[in-house]
């Protein structure tokens, strides 16, 4: 279950390293278990250089794929995880398991109890998940609410105490290292009652709960007979808990109005006490009918001291919020593209925002442009081949807009304008980018008199709501598209 | 030296940390150790300098303090500090017992007889169990951090050493069931009880007496170094890889022994006492509590796993990766036991959402991917170990879990592997739902791979992702036509849009299976050869063709070539053309390459290259077919790095010289029988590796014989007895020699060895042959005349020729029966033998005493007299 060691790496493209380790940390007792387990088939971590270098290659990071290598792109190394096999000094080090965001590469190496050789299989390595979810720990640590590069240094800074407390001998004790900077503070505090280990101290003060609710939607249009358009909203339910006493239980409910479309594939935090089976069943695998479980879903739960997700689920809407199609056809040096968009009736027309950007892949600069609008503005990216349409904080009337014009390109720099492998030739796409505040799609709101707390006081509990637009996409009608299987489905 | 300044231990860590090889070869390295040791006591540093130190002991204790004296006196000199620190609170306690603990347990000092151990543990446990150590050693505000610490430097510990811990059982369930840091105490206890389970199985200490007793029942300490090693210090896998055989030895050692009712129901509380409060732990510690007491309780009689079911219902509903995997170790653990059908299905349901939720990061999505087709089904029927679709995961429940172009990489692979999944299984059920066929579905997806790897100026990876992907559409439907006719059929279209992609098609060819390797060679040579041969892609048809020529169309090939000749003016494009010449030698094509390697041999610009094409041709000419083939085949001795040409040609000299070899064989000499008119020596050859063509050499020292012809042995195999080997001698006088034995032989690598044998001995007595057998009664007649016309010219002799314990009939029966002529048993024997080429020597032996028997030789060449006489003196002996 215990670590080998840690890294945190930086992804630098164009310095000559291509990276740099900005934190290791290695554990020896473990190391001295993994010799003994692993036998023959032992292999020691290596000092961060070596392991550095072993990484970037496997990771496809040093940019230097000219060439064949067989040792990475053999058709026979296939990697299905992030978890990998490095090779250093000739021998295979493994399972290192990495993963790469924000240009910062995550890595450990769990403790694997018994010999390598043959390799066991993933799920059986109980280290795998706990490696896991220190990474994941450490990367929101690190992210989460971080603003500047200095911030992260010095977040980066406090690593090393951080991990003394949350992970001291390589089992990981806490992922939350936010706990463990708490920890720090409150480390006065004695209790004589069961203190949970996810909660370091208390809250003193003014009462209060705040449930957020964010909705995203996502959506593959194509405007085909053999393709079905696809579209699904993916919640994410935060709450902020700040409440007094140890062990403050909490329910709160959501509720959805008549015809709101159920909830499913619901994810809860962990200090959800109790779900309810028909919470726990309720699934995007089966399809929908009348007789599904439409809430309210309750959730209790002692809260943590931080803000946490309490739930995400995913809901099938009835009809995507935007409609619409984008038809490109080339005609000899220029693209004509026509565009239509149709906000749905039952959606609330008073966006925050609401653009349609229509990129042009594997094309030189825009050199010339004709376009007519019947709503909204128009602004030109030559460099960057895009344009964007600005349709602003409503839709008219009609609820319909159109654009359509001719757009020209002048010749191509592969350094300007980087290599997309799926917009080829007329394949392309738009993308919506939308925000609704006070508003979800699937209905579903948090009823601030439902909310039970059982604690000291009576707190004030404020509810907001929000839809954005994640990955919402209106393929080009007159050219194949990437379909899911889900589109087949007609 | 005195303690050195903040800045300068900054450095000194500074350049430490960035290599310790490095900095442990320079000329700081002794003294780094003892200055930490050191320098944490100065009262100049700050504190925070100096859990810098501490940090650094942490994690290079090996290289601080290399063995386990060392350690131990490290380990001592931390606790010093430890009780030294003035009593009000510092950042230092807790990284000093980290510190202390990993320096036993990481440096092997860990033990009964080590006085830092015997500080540390009784230390340890005193803060644990929160006990008043005396002279404000703990401040008060510090009493409970410290009192987590010790928890889990007694967890460290106890994971080094399984065992430890075991009679402080009662101990810990005492504090958790009080006013304990929750989390510390119950990952120690059940630890420690895991561990117990296991060793007490083997100990049969009296479990039920440790879970309640409050100071240890074995005496000697609340530690227990008697289950230690009753453990042989082996360590405890505390989260076993599965699948487990189950009937195997470790894991079924805990249903060794079973336990009383009392012992068992005493288990079965403290098990739910943990589980109980495991709400109170992070996601993390649940998880490891889990996974423990998973496995503990495994097998176990008595100990219902009903006991984690209230836990389930709970864990299910998280998206917590630890947590899931936690539940999957239980399903491992216990299957039906604990999962009812219905339960499994959920489970599954569960886990196939999670693998595809929204919510979740792609490397959460390929994890529990992984874990669905690894799933721990409670009647698995595939074979064990081997990645595949549960069986209640059909075509419905996967349909969110297929591939599609714009996943990334690995999600495409791990859901194309699902998908090749069930289009396996989509074969043999032929059901059709309303489900698209993932058969066509495959097809498609396949096509924009191909498609994509096709464009002109996509990144390598792209070309990559296709080929992984084809070689695991390969691999997992090699027996459906339906899929592999559209494989090869795209496959060829991606090489003719764009055959740079050569190495990878080469790369495919290698790894594949002979189903798509075979017609997929046939179609890319057709693609090659059918082009005219001067395309600036020619390098890379040279080197395609170099792996798909063989036998069949030789004039479309060599036609090509011969086109491609032309074209060939650069050193790489002409060895490149050389390359595909020998893959066609190696096949074994005679004819048009004759012409095409004389032309090769007289036109190419580069010398080099000629010399190649006109060695090619001499081979081609002189060797025969499998010869050729090892001649060209990989080198053996060649070593990786060396260039191809030298690698080459190392090849050649290794296949085409004889190698001096180490013997591969024995031979030594049979039992002498007597046959017809040569004296015949009988060879026993034996094999210690299968060789071919043995041919044995054989010279005879001084010319004494005739010489030997050589002797030949098809095939010689170890274990298998071979054939007696049968050597006619032509001696040209009666005399004993030294056989030279020279062995030429062919090794299953095709290299032929020679080498040198040790010598054969041929004995006198191997020369003896017996004279025509008289007619029945003429015996004594015969031997007389013989006897007589030995002399005058011969020699006349009386030989004592001592007898053992078989008397003169035994020693006659054994050495001399063939050539007795005339027998009086048991007294009197004529013998007479003919010695090649045309000696003779009689012997009488009569009148045998006790010891011995006068013998009476006749012979008529005299210089066997001395040879008769050792031989005869020699024959008691010589049993």
């Amino acid at each position: 279950m215990a670590q080998r060691a840690v890294w945190l790496i930086s992804h630098e493209p164009g310095t000559p390293l291509r990276g740099a380790v900005r934190f290791s940390r290695r554990y020896p007792t473990v190391e001295k278990r993994a010799r003994v387990f692993n036998g023959a088939s032992y292999v020691p971590i290596p000092e961060d250089g070596p392991f550095l270098k072993a990484l970037l290659f496997e990771l496809r990071l040093l940019d230097d794929d000219k060439d064949f290598v067989e040792s990475r792109d053999s058709c026979s190394r296939i990697n299905k995880t992030s978890i990998y096999g490095l090779l250093v000094g000739g021998e295979e080090l493994w399972p290192v398991v990495a993963f790469l965001k924000n240009d910062m590469i995550y890595a450990c190496v769990p403790l694997v109890e018994q010999t390598l050789s043959p390799r066991p299989p993933l799920i059986s390595v109980s280290g795998v998940s706990q490696g896991f979810e220190l990474l994941f720990g450490i990367q929101d640590f690190l992210y989460l609410g971080q603003k500047n590069d200095n911030e992260l240094n010095t977040k980066l800074s406090q690593l090393p105490d951080l991990l003394l407390q949350a992970c001291p001998f390589g089992t990981v004790l806490d992922a939350n290292l936010q706990n463990s900077l708490d920890n720090t503070n409150f480390a006065s505090v004695t209790q004589p009652q069961k203190q949970p280990a996810w909660k370091p101290g208390t809250y003193k003060g003014k009462p209060q709960v705040s449930i957020s609710i964010t909705e995203k939607v996502k959506s593959m249009q194509y405007d085909k007979q053999d393709v079905a358009d696809t579209w699904q909203v993916v919640g994410t339910v935060t709450c902020k808990c700040d409440l007094e006493g140890i062990m403050p239980n909490v329910t709160i409910s959501l509720s959805l109005p008549t015809n709101g479309s159920p909830l499913q594939d619901i994810l809860v935090h962990p200090c959800v006490t109790s779900l309810d089976s028909a919470i726990l069943t309720s699934s995007s695998i089966d399809a929908v009918d009348d007789s599904a479980f439409s809430g309210p879903y309750k959730f209790p739960f002692t809260p943590p001291l931080e803000s946490f997700n309490l739930c995400y689920y995913t809901s099938q809407v009835p009809v995507p919020p935007i409609l619409g199609f984008y038809q490109m056809k080339e005609e000899e040096v220029q693209l004509r593209i026509t565009v239509n968009l149709k906000l749905h009736e039952s959606v609330k027309n008073n966006f925050e925002f609401c653009e349609a950007h229509i990129p042009f892949f594997n094309r030189g600069p825009i050199t010339h442009l004709e376009y007519k609008t019947s709503f909204g503005q128009l602004e030109v990216f030559r460099e960057k081949s895009l344009l964007i349409w600005i349709i602003g904080q409503k839709f008219p009337k009609s609820m319909e807009i159109s654009l359509s014009g001719t757009v020209t390109f002048g010749a191509k720099s592969h350094e300007k304008q980087p290599f997309d492998p799926i917009c080829i030739g007329e394949t392309a796409y738009l993308k919506l980018h939308f925000r609704i505040l006070d508003y979800t799609l699937t209905g579903c709101y948090a009823d601030q008199h439902s909310v039970q707390v059982f604690a000291s006081g009576k707190p004030k509990i404020s509810a907001y709501r929000k839809l954005i637009s994640s990955d919402y996409y209106i393929w080009n009608s007159k050219a194949p598209a990437p379909v899911t299987y889900g589109s087949l489905l007609l | 030296m005195g303690p050195l300044s903040r800045e300068v231990w900054a450095q000194r860590l500074g350049a430490f940390r960035a290599s310790p090889s490095a900095f442990m070869a320079g000329p700081e390295a002794e003294d780094l150790g003892r200055d930490l040791l050191g320098d944490l006591r100065s009262e100049k540093l700050s504190e925070q300098t100096k859990v810098s130190l501490l940090a650094l002991s942490l994690e290079y204790p090996a290289q601080l303090w290399p063995d386990a004296s060392a350690a131990e006196v490290a380990a001592t000199s931390l606790l010093d500090t430890l009780v030294l620190l003035p009593p009000r609170p510092s950042a230092l306690r807790r990284p000093l017992l980290l510190a202390a603990t990993t320096a036993l347990a990481g440096g092997g000092a860990l033990g009964p007889t080590s006085g830092a151990s015997c500080r540390l543990l009784p230390l340890l446990l005193g803060l644990a169990v929160g006990s008043d150590l005396g002279r404000g050693f703990v401040p008060a505000s510090e009493q409970r951090p410290l009192q987590a610490t010790a928890c889990e430097c007694l967890r460290e510990l106890e994971s080094c050493k399984p065992g430890l811990l075991g009679g402080s059982l009662g101990l810990l369930r005492g504090l958790l069931g009080q006013e304990g840091p929750v989390q510390p105490l119950s990952l120690l206890l059940s630890l420690a009880l895991r561990n117990t389970l296991v060793l007490q199985s083997r100990a049969g200490a009296g479990l039920g007496a440790l879970l309640t007793a409050r100071v240890s029942p074995t005496g000697g300490g609340p530690w227990d170094w008697t289950l230690v090693e009753e453990g042989d210090g082996h360590l405890q896998p505390q989260a076993p890889s599965w699948p487990v055989a189950e009937e195997g030895e470790g894991e079924c050692s805990l249903t060794a022994r079973e336990h009383n009712p009392e012992e068992a129901r005493e288990l079965r509380a403290a098990v739910a006492q943990l589980l109980d409060t495991s709400y109170l732990l992070t996601p993390v510690a649940q998880a490891q509590l889990l996974w423990l007491l998973g496995w503990a309780l495994r097998g176990l009689q008595g100990q219902p796993p009903a006991l984690f079911k209230p836990q389930l219902v709970r864990l299910l509903g998280t998206a917590q990766l630890t947590l899931m995997h936690a539940v999957l170790a239980l399903k491992a653990a216990f299957g039906e036991a604990l999962f009812t059908a219905q339960d499994e299905t959920l489970l599954l349901r569960r886990l196939t959402l999670a693998a595809q939720h929204p919510a979740l990061p792609l490397s959460t999505h390929l994890f529990y991917l992984h874990c669905l087709l690894s799933f721990p089904e409670n009647c698995p029927l595939g074979p064990v170990g081997e990645e595949a679709a549960p069986l209640l995961l059909g075509p419905q429940l996967c349909r969110g879990l297929l591939p599609s172009l714009l996943h990334e990489p690995m999600a495409l692979l791990a859901r194309l592997h699902l998908l090749c999944l069930l289009c396996a299984e989509d074969e043999e059920e032929e059901e059709k739902g309303q489900l698209p066929s993932p058969g066509h579905y495959l097809e498609e997806l396949l096509a924009s791979l191909w498609q994509r790897a096709a464009l002109e100026g996509g990144p390598r990876a792209l070309a990559t992702l296709c080929f992984q992907a084809s070689y695991l559409v390969a691999r997992c439907l090699a027996g459906q036509p339906t899929v592999l006719t559209p494989l090869i059929h795209g496959l060829a279209q991606l090489y003719r849009a764009r055959p740079m992609l050569a190495p990878h098609f080469v790369d495919l060819l290698d790894h594949v299976g002979p189903e798509l390797r075979e017609p997929l060679k046939v179609v890319l040579r057709q693609e090659v050869v059918s082009r005219p041969g001067r395309d600036e892609a020619l390098c890379w048809h040279l080197q395609m063709l170099a792996r798909v020529a063989d036998g069949d169309a030789q004039s479309a090939t060599l036609n090509f070539l011969q086109a491609a000749a032309a074209h060939c003016t650069s050193w790489d494009l002409q060895q490149g053309l050389l390359q595909v010449c020998r893959a066609l030698l190696r096949a074994g094509v005679g004819g048009g390459l004759v012409d095409l390697l004389q032309v090769l041999a007289r036109q190419l610009e580069d010398p080099d290259g000629r010399d190649h094409a006109r060695l090619y041709y001499i081979l081609l000419a002189h060797l025969a077919g499998p010869k050729l083939g090892v001649a060209l085949g990989p080198s053996l001795a060649a070593p990786a790095l060396a260039s191809s040409l030298v690698a080459e040609n190392q090849g050649f000299v290794a296949a085409l010289m004889v190698q001096e070899a180490p013997a591969l064989i024995r031979l030594s000499v049979g039992s002498h029988e007597v046959k017809g008119p040569l004296p015949v020596l009988q060879l026993l050859p034996e094999a210690l590796e299968p060789i071919y063509s043995l041919e044995l050499r054989f010279r005879v020292e001084g010319q004494l014989y005739a010489p030997l012809g050589a002797v030949h042995v098809p095939c010689l195999c170890p274990g298998r007895p071979a054939r007696p080997l049968l050597l006619p001698l032509q001696p040209r006088r009666p005399a004993p020699t030294r056989l030279d034995v020279h062995a030429l032989y062919t090794t299953s690598t095709g290299l032929t060895c020679h080498v040198h044998l040790p010598p054969l001995f041929v004995n006198f007595a191997d020369l003896f042959l017996p004279f025509p057998q008289p007619p029945e009664g003429a015996g004594l007649g015969f031997f007389e005349e013989l006897w007589d016309s030995c002399l005058p010219e011969g020699a006349e002799s009386r030989v004592w020729c001592p007898l053992g314990p078989q008397g003169l009939e035994g020693l006659v029966s054994r050495h001399l029966e063939p050539f007795v002529v005339v027998a009086q048993p048991p007294t009197s024997y004529y013998v007479a033998i003919h010695l090649p080429p045309d000696s003779k020597l009689l012997l009488r032996l009569e009148a045998a005493q006790a010891d011995g028997v006068p013998v009476a030789l006749r012979t008529d060449d005299w210089a066997v007299l001395p040879l008769v006489g050792d031989y005869l003196r020699g024959l008691a002996a010589a049993i």
